[in-house]
């Protein structure tokens, strides 16, 4: 009784965007009447909407933190932050003015490296804190680890991940996410990340394919269409479909770049959350790249067409897409699934907010 | 009672269960699975929280045991809802005041904090006594890493030229920097700073009388001061919730002071100049130089006096307006000490060298 079989549908999304839209419409109003301080409660009132609306095996998903603490959170991080680069950057425009170039470089160098290890620690509490708040069969997730030692594994695995052209990113992307998802853990189990950059990194090579690729298609055109195209009379104005051809040219370029990275993310994805288990659970993520682009083609025509407003809707068609597209296969006792015992911070995810790096 | 079956989970493990709700001695109740024979701990009533309020799913937590939850679908028997909280819906504050009267209360702050922070800089500035901005002067210009220039004759053709646009002394001081930029700034407690860059740049002593007036008319009025303010005032009001604290302070040298504070300035320079009988077309001539100086690098334009002090040919016109035709004008500096003051930088032995890449 206590034993539950789990096929591929461990996860199901049962919202939709008409519940979903008077919550969105009311966030974005009071949002802008208070200049923004709204939004740590709009953020909760839509997280609380989806985590809701998400089944996890026989029961709903719960959020349970709070605009408050997003608030604190959002204070905390300008407070620790934000106030020490005001006084930097002054600082250094001091020692700029009075001939010390050398020391404000220092100072400079020394700030960034600051934010590069923010930027890390933000990621690992951020997912953290979402794991703390995130309730299943009133059992919750967490960490006691403070992500002290993740923020400098990620300075040093970005640095070698840059090496050698960038060979190792798929390594250095795969290693920080397995770092970070050991650490966690739901009720007293910790979670298990064991991706393999391995299968990633097929696609990731495509992105060193396609200068070749580009040089092909430009000699290919120099050859062959080129002399095909009328020669110009003096003074006359280029033909509009030439003009055309050649404002696509940079257009195909970002897109063609934007399609391969998206490519290599979804393989990414999947392997990572593939590789991802809790006790008797096997994690997937089933998005193929053309599921990404369909979601991006999505977004940007519902943006497009309502003129920017439909961007409200932009969280619950990713939480969407992420939900309906992750499974679950294995065994649970939920009577093993004991009360997580970790630690609980009061405050949010103010440092994420304030560096502006993403989670998940 | 009975037949109002609730799902339940105690928040020590994960097993679902499916109780009634018994009544306990001190008024609250304790669950019951009749199946298992579990019981659960007494609960008051007031210590229900609301976690979920879904219509088709409602759910209520513990105040003081996490993970403790019980809720169900449908509607509760009244004897039962009669005691369960209600939940919040957009956060408590405007909940109690009704959703249409906090976004209207909120509409009427949020006009107050836009105006109040646009306005309270010009109100907050005078308030703040003139110690501490002499103070905070002090400590942004140090002494300028050794880089005012300082020679016997030089020094006394400053002294001239002060002495004739600023005749009161209302600046606390007027120094020559050894920095190759066309500028000039006004630092908080009364300071002014012309860079030689501005007055190699200019073609003869009533420009610079021109631009020393200008500046005079920002010690004046405290523009300085106000434009910190503003800068560091509205970036923690309205900047500060944009995500990024830390980018919006330029210095003092890209301080923008606004329209009405530049046209009251050039005032200031014009009356001073009519005071000492210096002729303003000087300045007009500089204008029209620095203007139609488009194509100068970009990094440099952005370092000149214009890029604080946006050219408009109205104030150009202004200045040439101020010329009387039949005014009999003296030249600011003659012709000895305006070669002193040139040349001041130059010839100072111990003043410290200009960087070779300016910022």
């Amino acid at each position: 009784m206590d034993e539950e079989q789990v096929g591929r549908d461990g996860f199901a999304f049962e919202g939709n965007w008409r519940d979903y839209a008077p919550i969105a419409f009311t966030n974005l109003l009071l949002t802008i009447v208070t200049l923004g301080v709204y939004r740590f409660w709009a953020t909760t009132r839509t997280r609380r909407y989806l985590w809701a609306n998400s089944r996890f095996i026989d029961d709903r998903l719960e959020w349970t933190g709070t605009g408050k603490e997003l608030f604190v959170g959002f204070l905390m991080a300008v407070l620790l932050i934000g106030l020490p680069f005001l006084f930097i950057q002054f600082g250094a425009q001091a020692l700029i003015l009075r001939g010390q170039n050398g020391l404000a470089g220092i100072l400079t160098i020394l700030a960034f490296l600051v934010i590069f290890y923010m930027a890390g620690l933000a990621r690992f509490r951020a997912l953290r804190y979402r794991l703390s708040r995130t309730w299943w069969h009133g059992i919750r997730g967490g960490s006691d680890n403070p992500g002290f030692g993740y923020g400098l594994s990620y300075m040093w695995k970005s640095l070698v991940g840059s090496l050698a052209l960038g060979l190792m990113i798929p390594w250095s992307m795969m290693s920080l996410w397995n770092e970070r998802w050991n650490k966690m853990s739901f009720g007293p189990h910790m979670f298990e990340a064991a991706g393999d950059h391995g299968p990633t990194f097929k696609r990731f090579l495509l992105f060193y394919l396609f200068p070749f690729i580009l040089v092909a298609i430009g000699a290919f055109a120099a050859i062959w269409i080129v002399p095909m195209m009328p020669r110009l009379e003096q003074g006359t104005p280029p033909p509009v479909s030439a003009i055309l051809l050649i404002a696509l040219v940079p257009i195909t370029f970002y897109l063609a770049l934007g399609l391969i990275a998206l490519a290599f993310y979804a393989k990414f994805f999947r392997v990572a959350v593939d590789g991802l288990s809790l006790s008797g659970l096997n994690f997937h993520f089933y998005a193929r790249t053309k599921e990404w682009i369909n979601l991006f083609l999505g977004d940007f025509a519902l943006v497009v067409c309502t003129l920017g407003i439909g961007a409200i809707f932009l969280q619950y068609r990713h939480w969407k897409f992420f939900i309906t597209h992750m499974g679950v296969t294995g065994e649970i006792y939920t009577d093993e699934l004991t009360q997580s015992q970790t630690r609980v911070a009061r405050h949010g995810e103010g440092l994420l907010d304030a560096l502006d790096v993403g989670a998940f | 009672m009975s037949d109002f079956r609730p799902w339940h989970y105690d928040g020590r493990s994960a097993v679902r269960r499916s109780v009634v709700l018994l009544d306990a001695d001190d008024g609250g109740f304790r669950l019951e699975e009749s199946e298992s024979g579990w019981t659960g701990e007494p609960v008051a009533w007031t210590d229900l929280t609301v976690i979920a309020t879904e219509s088709d799913r409602v759910a209520y937590g513990h105040r003081a045991i996490p993970g403790w939850r019980m809720g169900f679908s449908g509607d509760a028997p009244p004897e039962i809802a009669a005691h369960l909280p209600k939940g919040e819906r957009y956060g408590r504050w405007i909940d109690r005041f009704g959703f249409w009267r906090a976004a209207g209360v909120f509409t009427i702050v949020a006009a107050l904090v836009v105006w109040g922070a646009l306005e309270a800089p010009g109100l907050i500035a005078p308030l703040i006594p003139k110690a501490w901005e002499n103070r905070m002067g002090d400590a942004m210009v140090g002494d300028f890493g050794g880089r005012f220039c300082h020679t016997p004759a030089g020094d006394a053709a400053l002294r001239a030229l002060v002495a004739r646009i600023d005749p009161k002394g209302e600046a606390r001081e007027v120094a020559l920097a050894n920095i190759p930029l066309v500028n000039a700034v006004t630092l908080p407690g009364g300071r002014i700073i012309l860079f030689d860059g501005l007055v190699q740049q200019a073609g003869s002593p009533d420009e610079v009388a021109g631009v020393l007036g200008h500046e005079l008319g920002h010690v004046r009025h405290r523009d300085t001061l106000t434009g910190l303010v503003r800068q560091l005032g509205l970036s923690a009001v309205l900047g500060g919730f944009g995500g990024n604290a830390g980018g919006y302070l330029n210095g003092v040298l890209s301080l923008s002071y606004g329209r009405d504070a530049e046209s009251v300035a050039d005032s200031v320079a014009i009356d001073q100049m009519r005071a000492a009988a210096i002729s303003p077309a000087g300045t007009a001539a500089f204008f029209a130089r620095m203007g139609g100086k488009g194509e100068a690098d970009r990094t440099e334009q952005a370092m000149t006096w214009l890029s604080s002090h946006p050219l408009s040919a109205d104030r150009r016109k202004r200045f040439e307006q101020a010329v009387d035709k039949g005014g009999r004008y003296r030249p600011a500096l003659d012709g000895a000490q305006w070669q002193a003051l040139r040349t001041a930088c130059k010839s100072d032995p111990h003043v410290a060298k200009a960087w070779a890449s300016p910022f």
